[in-house]
């Protein structure tokens, strides 16, 4: 029989003063740590930065989008003016056919070749090295023998053009064999449009963060504006693409404020209200547009490269800040100051000092102090066994803990519950675990306690190890904080991480419990491992060593 | 028929260094006996109680109680044994009767009848507030927390500590109760007298080794006696040195000089000084103290 109920409830009325006051201001606290952060909107501040970088994201995002549609435009424009200089030039004239054969023959001569040596239709990647070889050959003669009467086009401009009409062969052989002008010349433009539309696709995929959706949705705007374009060219014989420069930037203009206003749908029974703000926010991003697409032209007209115009024409509060200011203020957007406040200020430090204390107190006073005082002699001198003594003891502390724990979670739960359950910051089960973890280590460090005072026989000893090293971990908890990832840059010295390697608080990851997963388990085992073995050795210790009674 | 051993040691040693322990002790102590215990400060008394309470661990030799080892078997031993500690230091608990109840739940007692008795006996206050009794309600308490279940071996640690002298004269008439319901009794002390009056036999310790172990009972029944007898003329006392007297102590500075004598000779001595003009003369008696310290002060000279 290792329990003595005598002892026990001896050890209860020495205690229980100490138990009522420690669990009676834990729970206090607690409570007013949740419901006055609850009832304060402390995230406000946070949510308003947050909604900072949303809106500079989103700006940059749309400044590149009319930029984007912007090039499509123009470049559109060049291309119909390639294809009709190619079909009408005087110099081609008549020639158009044999240059489509001319194409067509190469780009055949090129694929055997391929397929001789490989034993293989090319396919992918070889493909399309097929198709930029085979383009750029057929340029070059065709370059030489047009000489000046390609005007302001260069060799390179050719061999883009030269490239649609093999794409235009490949995926549409019938109406590219047509001997209707304008029937190839319609299969050109088809074909065209799907190239701007990949390679916008490609380039909204390479973009950081950037989902299938908004790939497609950027690529079909450039689509449509390319469309635009090749409507809006007139042919002309003297060609200058500044002139279609200004028409570029009202389509595009006009085509953002029209998706944006239609995006609020406003029909015939819409309100005047509903109306002024779709037009505020379709004039807001029409506004954005213009300007991005102003800016580039001026960084464009002042000699700036197409890579560097874009660059500054997108750029959005955040990118004309510090970079390192930007993060810093990115993450203060992103903290959560209630898991801050309640996880690892509370739950790992101001929550369990006052249980620490009562544990440091308590866990001497149960055997070193007895011993120390003499008073251990009372109960040795009845025929109560050592191994007794100890486990009774080691039950009260830890009866009296998980007591205390127990009236600590029902506050916490209560708590959360007035401030709004699961739609507050932390939700229940989050907070069920913030109390488990918070027992485990007061666990832990009950059972550090314990030994120390089952092996020391004088208090000052069983406090001053016992009682000193908890008080140090916690200390460390504390300064590390200022190292953790819990706080923002702006505040963080990562050397002060150092401190949290110092302590076994650490093994309780209260941001691991906010992140999801069950990662944080591990610590919790090892803490209650701790507990379990220096439980174990005390019991063993005050069993065989001299007891000065 | 030798009566049982209740309680022997055998080579008990316990060094602690630097000459400070207990070395090997032999003594046996017999049922119904009453071994007293006396020392110096430090002269390894409580060392040797906490050996036969078992709370440490002999380096050599061993102490049984009733037969069974005192470190090994110390939870059941409990069962017969009663400790009065020489600290008195209580559990952190609110009055007297909180404890001695506690106590009594410890110790598996039913009735706490010859506990209402020890109270009444010792005038002790039981509801006092623990931490605020002075020493000897504190060790009144530890009395009777320590007697009220009746055992049949007691384990005296000082006892008499903070008490009175009214009071010590209520302890002896309990420890001669005691004795009268055939208790084995160990105690230890810093006073001759009251061991002399209660003990059987009384064992000298000093620096950690057994003296002496005398018997109280053979002291008492001595015939012989000593008196110091100081002349008022320096003729008369060196007249009186020429008698054939056993002159044990001599002060010629005073005229003086201690003899020791048989009671058989009283007449004959007391004859010869109505010759002699005397300053004083008074009986040394001859008790355990007096004992005790010849045998130091014989085996001090001996070391030297």
């Amino acid at each position: 029989m290792f329990f003595s109920k005598a002892l026990f409830k001896q050890s209860m009325k020495a205690n229980w003063v100490k138990w009522l006051s420690v669990t009676l201001a834990t729970c206090v606290m607690l409570a007013i740590v949740i419901i006055v952060l609850g009832s304060l909107s402390i995230n406000d501040i946070r949510d308003s930065l947050k909604n900072v970088f949303t809106q500079a994201d989103q700006e940059a995002e749309l400044k590149t989008g009319a930029i984007d549609s912007y090039d499509a435009y123009l470049s559109s424009v060049e291309f119909e003016n390639g294809i009709v200089t190619l079909t009408s030039n005087t110099f081609w004239d008549g020639q158009f056919f044999s240059i489509k054969d001319t194409i067509t023959n190469t780009y055949d001569q090129n694929k055997a070749a391929y397929e001789q040596q490989n034993g293989a239709q090319p396919e992918g990647e070889a493909l399309l090295q097929i198709q930029a070889e085979s383009s750029s050959q057929v340029a070059a003669s065709l370059y030489q023998m047009a000489g000046s009467m390609l005007g302001d086009a260069t060799e390179a401009d050719l061999a883009q053009l030269v490239n649609i009409l093999i794409l235009t062969y490949e995926n549409n052989p019938t109406s590219f064999a047509d001997e209707n002008a304008s029937t190839i010349v319609a299969a050109i433009n088809a074909q065209y449009y799907d190239f701007v539309y990949q390679t916008a696709y490609d380039q909204s995929m390479a973009e950081e963060g950037a989902t299938e959706l908004s790939a497609t949705v950027a690529a079909s705007s450039a689509k449509q504006i390319a469309e635009k374009g090749v409507g809006a060219y007139v042919p002309s014989a003297s060609f200058d693409i500044s002139s279609y420069k200004a028409g570029a930037q009202n389509t595009v203009n006009q085509m953002l404020y029209d998706q944006v206003y239609g995006s609020f749908n406003i029909t015939e029974s819409s309100t005047d209200e509903e109306r002024l703000e779709a037009q505020q926010n379709a004039i807001a991003v029409k506004v954005i547009s213009n300007t991005a697409i102003s800016t580039y032209e001026l960084w464009l007209s002042e000699g700036a490269s197409v890579e560097d115009a874009r660059i500054e024409a997108t750029a959005s509060i955040t990118d004309q800040i510090d970079l390192e200011v930007a993060e810093a203020l990115s993450e203060l957007g992103n903290m959560d100051i209630y898991g801050l406040i309640i996880g690892s200020i509370f739950y790992r430090i101001a929550g369990i000092l006052l249980p620490m204390v009562y544990v440091i107190m308590t866990a001497n006073g149960l055997l070193a102090g007895q011993v120390d005082s003499g008073s251990m002699a009372y109960v040795l001198s009845t025929p109560t066994k050592r191994r007794t003594v100890s486990t009774t003891q080691m039950l009260y502390l830890l009866v009296s803990l998980l007591a205390m724990f127990l009236l600590v979670t029902a506050v916490s739960v209560v708590s959360i519950w007035i401030v709004g359950g699961n739609t507050f910051a932390i939700n229940f089960g989050e907070i069920l675990f913030f109390n488990l973890g918070a027992f485990l280590t007061m666990f832990a460090f009950a059972g550090f306690c314990f030994m120390c005072s089952a092996i020391f026989n004088r208090t000052k000893y069983s406090m001053s190890i016992g009682g000193g090293i908890s008080m140090f971990m916690l200390v460390c908890t504390i300064l590390g904080l200022f190292g953790s990832q819990v706080v923002p840059a702006a505040m963080r010295i990562d050397q002060m991480n150092f401190f949290n390697y110092l302590s076994i608080i650490t093994l309780f990851d209260t941001s691991a419990i906010l992140a999801g997963g069950f990662n944080f388990l591990i610590g919790f085992g090892v803490l209650a491992l701790i507990g379990i073995v220096t439980f174990i050795i005390g019991t063993f210790v005050f069993d065989k060593k001299d007891l000065p009674l | 028929m030798e009566k049982e051993e209740v309680i022997t040691a055998e080579n008990l040693t316990k060094d602690y260094g630097q000459g400070r322990g207990i070395f090997d002790l032999n003594f046996s102590i017999k049922k119904g006996e009453t071994f007293g215990f006396v020392g110096t400060n430090g002269s390894g008394k409580t060392t040797t109680i906490r050996h036969i309470m078992g709370f440490i661990k002999p380096q050599k030799g061993s102490v049984k109680v009733l037969s069974k080892d005192a470190w090994r078997s110390s939870c059941e031993i409990k069962k017969d044994v009663s400790y009065i500690p020489g600290e008195i230091a209580f559990p952190d608990l609110k009055d007297g009767i909180t404890f001695l109840k506690n106590q009594a739940e410890l110790l598996g007692l039913k009735s706490l009848d010859y506990a209402n008795y020890l109270i009444k006996k010792l005038q002790l206050d039981p509801s006092a507030n623990l931490k605020r009794m002075s020493k000897g309600m504190k060790q009144k308490t530890a009395i009777v927390a320590a007697l009220m279940s009746d055992k049949d071996i007691l384990i005296l640690d000082e006892p008499t500590t903070g008490l009175d002298p009214l009071m010590r004269e209520t302890f002896i008439e309990l420890i001669f109760e005691q004795k009268a319901k055939g208790k084995t009794i160990f105690m230890s002390s810093q006073m001759f007298d009251e061991l002399e009056l209660t003990c059987d036999r009384v064992a000298l310790i000093y620096n950690g080794r057994i003296v002496d172990i005398a018997d109280v009972n053979e002291l008492k029944s001595s015939t012989l006696r000593t008196y110091k007898i100081e002349f008022l003329q320096k003729t008369d006392y060196q007249k009186f040195k020429r008698l054939s007297y056993k002159i044990v102590r001599d002060q010629k500075q005073y005229n003086q000089v201690t003899i020791q004598i048989d009671d058989s000779k009283i007449n004959r001595l007391f004859k010869t000084l109505k010759n002699y003009k005397l300053k004083f003369i008074s009986e040394i008696k001859f008790n355990l103290e007096k004992h005790f310290t010849d045998i130091l002060a014989k085996q001090l000279k001996g070391g030297e």
